[in-house]
């Protein structure tokens, strides 16, 4: 991260010399730079109240038991698509957690239990090369399940959207695709590199 | 469509919650804490990004950068304004909610192009670094087939998500 930042602030004050629209002048550099700060802080401020509205949903569906329900629900097909691992088994029921809390958009509480779950698939791995439990859990972790898209929706009313959630049903069909076809693949490579 | 169905989400999230006898006032409260706190927490990282990708856009650069990759993107149906978006993406998710909101300024929020940038924000993660931090927690050195895997993912879902922008 510290390098893309590097880089494109170095490559945005380099551009400002040789562009002819700033024309080198050193005050409308400083003027974007402190006027797209200012912006930053204001959009932040816009952005919370969203944030905060529908965090606050989303806590009142955890309060009644959605959390429960999804593991209940994933139970079965997370048993078909990680053949090796014991879902009632500690790494089983970290990797449910950390899924059903991806879904709901529960980042901050997915995190940790994908952690734990990573490790403890960890102690099958041979000469450090993931397993294609891990592999399986790593690329549903890295294709977007969450089932609703609060902040998207916070980013598009600030921005002054008629239909701010009008990207409702576009995103959940982009996310069923990608989440396909990330299992899809790692069930294939994992059978060619099995064979090969 | 989307704009329909969230009253209805919201009416049947609180009669469900009402019916598990949950303490729904609080319940919310808490979240609009922890929704308060997460904006919070990213507003160092918008501040340190939106200056540099204004000077990017004020220079020109950014533009030079989408012409450039422009009309590989435009063959798969995908706007070329959404190429900052796709760029940042896989890599940071502050930076690219600073990004997502640039784009939106620019082209509209209710635009095709805008809506298939906050679909794909919507539907994708930040695969790189989710990658790093779960192979690193793991203590795992070789991603085997993990990483072309999550990128295909990741491709798909940016294509699907112009086709799905095409027909909602």
């Amino acid at each position: 991260m510290q390098w893309m930042w590097a880089v494109l602030m170095l490559a945005g004050v380099g551009f400002a010399w040789a562009a002819p629209t700033l024309g080198g002048a050193a005050g409308s550099v400083t003027q974007t730079l402190s006027q797209a700060a200012m912006d930053a802080v204001a959009l932040c401020l816009r952005l919370a109240g969203g944030f905060a509205f529908w965090g606050g949903w989303i806590a009142v569906l955890e309060d009644s038991g959605a959390m429960r329900g999804l593991l209940r629900a994933l139970h079965r097909p997370l048993a078909r698509l990680f053949p090796g691992v014991d879902m009632d088994g500690e790494a089983g029921r970290a990797m449910g957690m950390n899924l059903a809390a991806n879904m709901l958009g529960l980042g901050n509480a997915a995190t940790p239990m994908g952690i734990r779950a990573m490790q403890l698939l960890g102690r099958d791995a041979v000469d450090g090369a993931a397993t294609d439990a891990m592999c399986m859990f790593l690329v549903i972790n890295a294709s977007s399940i969450q089932l609703f898209p609060g902040s998207v929706i916070s980013v598009r009313a600030a921005a002054g959207a008629v239909a701010p959630a009008s990207i409702l049903l576009p995103t959940l069909a982009a996310t069923a695709v990608s989440t396909a076809v990330g299992v899809l693949c790692c069930l294939l490579l994992a059978r060619g590199s099995r064979h090969g | 469509m989307g704009d329909v169905l969230i009253p209805l989400l919201i009416a049947a999230t609180l009669a469900f919650a009402l019916w598990r006898r949950v303490a729904v006032y609080d319940a919310f409260a808490r979240g609009a804490a922890q929704g308060l706190a997460a904006a919070r927490s990213i507003l160092p990282f918008l501040v340190a990004m939106l200056p540099a990708l204004a000077l990017l856009q004020a220079t020109g650069a950014l533009g030079a950068l989408a012409d450039l990759l422009a009309p590989a993107l435009e063959r798969l149906g995908l706007p070329r304004s959404v190429l900052p978006l796709m760029l940042t993406r896989p890599l940071s998710g502050s930076a690219s909610l600073a990004v997502l909101e640039r784009t939106l300024d620019q082209v509209g929020p209710d635009s095709y192009p805008g809506r298939v940038a906050s679909t794909l924000m919507g539907s994708s993660e930040t695969v790189f670094y989710t990658l790093a931090l779960y192979l690193g927690a793991a203590g795992v050195r070789r991603a085997r087939h993990a990483a072309p895997a999550a990128l295909l993912a990741w491709f798909a879902g940016s294509v699907a998500a112009a086709w799905a922008c095409r027909i909602w």
